[in-house]
């Protein structure tokens, strides 16, 4: 293929206000769920379209409708006044539809010349133009004013700037319908600032944008509409001037903050576990305890240092420094072993890679911690093994068609309750749930949230690490603050606000103006 | 939430016991044809060939499966093979015991099996890469013992062994089920065998549930170790001569034993029946393609096209459920 960086360079004529994509009740279900109710939406060319919704609303089955990556069960798409199959991710783009997601989906290994050319290199002679595209490639981040080397490779850079180079690409291929997934997950300040420009000079060019954020703040900042999703259901749209968040938040929940968050206060007990200025690869001097009958929350940033310490507590890393105490004792917990014997229970944060075995039955997954328990010498009680899985599921209200299903069929909300489930069969005595609800529906919420009060009443002590602030704030009996490995503030039930509790959380941005100024 | 009803879908996991018995169904056809199409296959005489060509590829396949579901492979087998036969023709001819030297032989290939999960545990090596190292190194081991030279076993009753029946079955194919009976309850019926499944599914989610992940990987590379000496003592018995280069390329055999028997490349999926027919499918074809008259190489091309074949179609109905 022979073509420069001009000729790939968007110029649409389309005009601004017409309609460009219709949604004629577009419909997805999997088998067992429901993900997206049939939605009746039209964008407009040359508008910034926001849509916002909880994990699980179906936000990601839309956009994966649209970019072509899986095929709906019913409905129409009309693109441009003509109806579209939208059955390969290769047409859509064709059509000019392409996503920027939050992880970036580029090859690391590559230069970010040879990513932004990806599919569409330029050649002569079936020889690769390398020096020629380093060039175009540079000249088109020039353009969208971003300070980045267009020879380096990919993955030297950081998470923020490989997402502006994802956006940059995808402003090269004649795209007319951009979506953008939570695409300032990573970014810092600056990059989203840029960010926002290129969106910006986007709409001006007259491509329609989908952008979806949790962040409240960059949809009113953006956004010309925005639509609100519930459940799969498209239950409002509004036009970003006559709207406010109290009213989206309510579109998005449709329920009351106590409906969600079922608190039960119990006396708290005997204490269970203490560190003493426990420090390791990413805290340091962190002391707390937890007691029988209490969730302690930790609450801070993405890379505040939580989830290392919660791991090196449970063994999987080495402590630098400190102590560790269980119910009186000092003692040395060397791998998850050891921890698991004195009587703790992990559930991860990352589902997919630490919490499940995905092509294993679901029976199997809950009852990976308890083998040693159900069989004798070395053999498996087969009836233990099944009346314990069925008995878990019960419980669990897990929905599945039996124990035999494999754990990858289930929703993500299933999916977490069997990582969160299989430990109340081991009868731990304290248990770490690392963000137990992302990716998980609101009902599910309130279960998961409900299994804690019963963990609570058995005599179990809960540590609970949420990056989303209403849940430890709504749930947590002691409440830490972790800001870049330390513990920088303590409180108790509802005893500080929402915005005392950020901007300990946050406190950067003080420190350093504090230090400009 | 809780009131909605569980939605009816057919259960995904029986799948192995019908694979199985599709590969049953398959191998059974096979044999029903070659009855019919040649007058020699079904003769006592030539099951009983049959049977004992394909038992010592199915005990490898079986150590091999143990490996795959863990997401690892074991490229040395047939390596450990040949060097066993060394092992035991050097042992037997040096006036050991014969019960002694068997066992001793089995140790060596335990050893090897523990080298291995050393290498991938500790050393962080890949399994391909220290099972390929020690694929070579045994031959070259094995061809210094022995100056390159064939040892020929003086002891007849070792000989004998392989040779023999017990009730009308070949003694070579009584070692399959003596193999493949606590293969099957160790991998179907213990935690241990649950663990193999749980490490090549996810293991950083095994380690977090307290499953010693570390212990599993040396565990499932020694039984392979174990299963490849076992294979090397009854090779010795049948062809009475020790010689590093025997087995070339059995590894590679066992391996489509395995995956023809439904074991998955990717780890977690797997069983101990299965290898079992997918071994003695594999026999079958050779088998069947000497009495036809088959051209030897065609039977190499036939070979290749039926695994393409058969795991093609084993993938297309996993898809499909």
């Amino acid at each position: 293929m022979t073509s420069t960086a001009q000729e790939l360079h968007p110029a649409p004529t389309l005009q601004p206000g017409r309609t460009i994509l219709e949604l004629n009740g577009l419909e997805k279900r999997y088998p067992g769920t429901h993900a997206l109710k049939p939605v009746h939406l039209a964008f407009k060319a040359g508008e910034i379209h926001a849509i916002v919704g909880e994990n699980g609303a179906g936000k990601s089955t839309l956009i994966k409708l649209l970019t072509g990556v899986m095929p709906r069960t019913s409905g129409e798409v009309i693109w441009e006044g003509q109806p579209v199959a939208l059955a390969t991710p290769h047409e859509a783009m064709a059509l000019g539809i392409n996503a920027v997601h939050q992880e970036v989906v580029l090859c690391r290994h590559l230069t970010v010349a040879a990513n932004m050319f990806l599919g569409e290199e330029e050649s002569r002679f079936g020889l690769l133009q390398q020096r020629a595209m380093v060039k175009d490639a540079q000249k088109i981040i020039n353009d969208l004013g971003f300070d980045l080397p267009a020879h380096v490779v990919l993955g030297d850079l950081t998470i923020g700037q490989q997402q502006l180079i994802a956006a940059a690409r995808a402003t090269v291929r004649g795209t007319k319908f951009l979506i953008f997934d939570e695409p300032t997950a990573y970014l810092t300040r600056k990059e989203a600032d840029q960010l926002f420009k290129l969106i910006r000079r986007l709409k001006g060019e007259g491509v329609t944008i989908i952008y979806i954020s949790h962040r409240m703040e960059e949809v009113f900042e953006l956004a010309d509409r925005v639509s609100v999703l519930r459940d799969g259901t498209l239950v409002g749209t509004r036009n970003i001037a006559e709207t406010n968040e109290p009213e989206l938040v309510k579109l998005m929940i449709n329920r009351s903050i106590e409906q969600i968050y079922h608190k039960e206060h119990f006396n708290p007990g005997a204490t269970i576990v203490e560190t003493r200025s426990l420090s390791g690869k990413g805290f340091e001097n962190i002391s707390l305890t937890v007691r029988a009958g209490e969730i302690v929350g930790l609450y801070g940033l993405i890379g505040a240092g939580r989830s290392e310490f919660v791991t090196t507590l449970y063994g999987r890393h080495r402590k630098s420094a400190g102590q560790i105490f269980w119910q009186g004792e000092e003692v040395q917990v060397n791998s998850e072993h050891d921890a698991i014997r004195l009587g703790m229970a992990l559930a991860p944060e990352s589902r997919r890679d630490q919490g499940l075995c995905l092509n294993l039955p679901v029976g199997m997954n809950l009852n990976l911690p308890i083998y040693k328990r159900i069989s004798s010498n070395m053999l498996i009680s087969g009836t233990k093994e099944k009346a314990e899985a069925d008995r878990q599921i019960a419980d669990l209200r897990i929905k599945t068609p039996t124990r035999n299903a494999l754990a990858s069929s289930l929703s993500g909300g299933n999916q977490q309750k069997i990582v969160i489930g299989k430990w109340l069969a081991h009868g731990a005595k304290l248990f770490i749930f690392d963000e137990p609800t992302v990716g998980v529906d609101v009902g599910t919420k309130a279960e998961i949230y409900r299994l804690f009060s019963t963990l609570l009443s058995k005599g179990a002590g809960i540590i609970l690490i949420s990056s989303y602030l209403p849940e430890v704030y709504e749930l947590a009996d002691t409440l830490h603050v972790f800001r870049r490995g330390k513990l920088v503030a303590t409180h108790g039930f509802r005893t500080a606000d929402h915005e005392e509790i950020l901007t300990q959380a946050l406190a950067e941005k003080q420190e350093k103006q504090g230090g400009q100024t | 939430m809780s009131t909605e009803a569980i939605p009816a879908e057919k259960p995904k996991r029986n799948y192995n016991a019908l694979f199985g018995l599709t590969l049953l169904a398959l191998l059974v056809l096979l044999w029903v044809i070659l009855s019919v199409a040649t007058s020699s296959f079904a003769s006592a005489n030539n099951i009983s060939n049959l049977l004992r060509q394909g038992s010592m590829i199915a005990i490898l396949a079986v150590g091999q499966t143990f490996v795959i579901i863990t997401g690892g492979i074991d490229l040395s087998v047939g390596a450990v093979v040949g060097f066993s036969t060394v092992i035991a023709a050097l042992l037997i001819n040096a006036g050991v015991p014969v019960f002694a030297a068997i066992l001793i032989t089995l140790l060596v290939g335990v050893a090897i099996g523990l080298f291995h999960g050393f290498g991938i545990v500790k050393m962080g090596l890949p399994p391909f890469i220290i099972t390929l190292a020690t694929l070579t190194s045994l031959r070259g081991i094995g061809l210094l013992m022995t100056n390159g030279n064939s040892i020929s076993i003086n002891n007849d009753a070792f000989q004998e062994f392989s040779r023999n029946s017990f009730v009308g079955v070949p003694n070579l194919f009584w070692m399959v089920i003596l193999v493949g009976i606590p293969a099957y309850i160790f991998l179907h019926h213990s935690r241990w065998g649950r663990y193999l499944f749980s490490v090549g599914s996810n293991a950083e989610a095994s380690r977090l549930s307290g499953v010693n992940v570390q212990r599993t990987i040396y565990m499932a590379y020694t039984l392979s170790g174990l299963c490849a000496a076992f294979v090397g003592v009854l090779l010795a018995s049948r062809i009475g001569i020790g010689n590093p280069t025997q087995a070339e390329g059995w590894e590679l055999q066992a391996i489509a034993s395995s995956v023809i028997g439904g074991t998955s490349l990717f780890g977690a999926v797997g069983s101990v029946h299965g290898p079992l027919l997918g071994a003695f499918i594999l026999a079958t074809i050779n088998n069947g393609a000497n009495l036809l008259n088959v051209n030897a190489f065609w039977q190499r091309i036939i070979t290749g096209l039926l695994i393409i074949v058969i795991v093609y179609f084993d993938g297309l109905r996993r898809r499909g459920k």
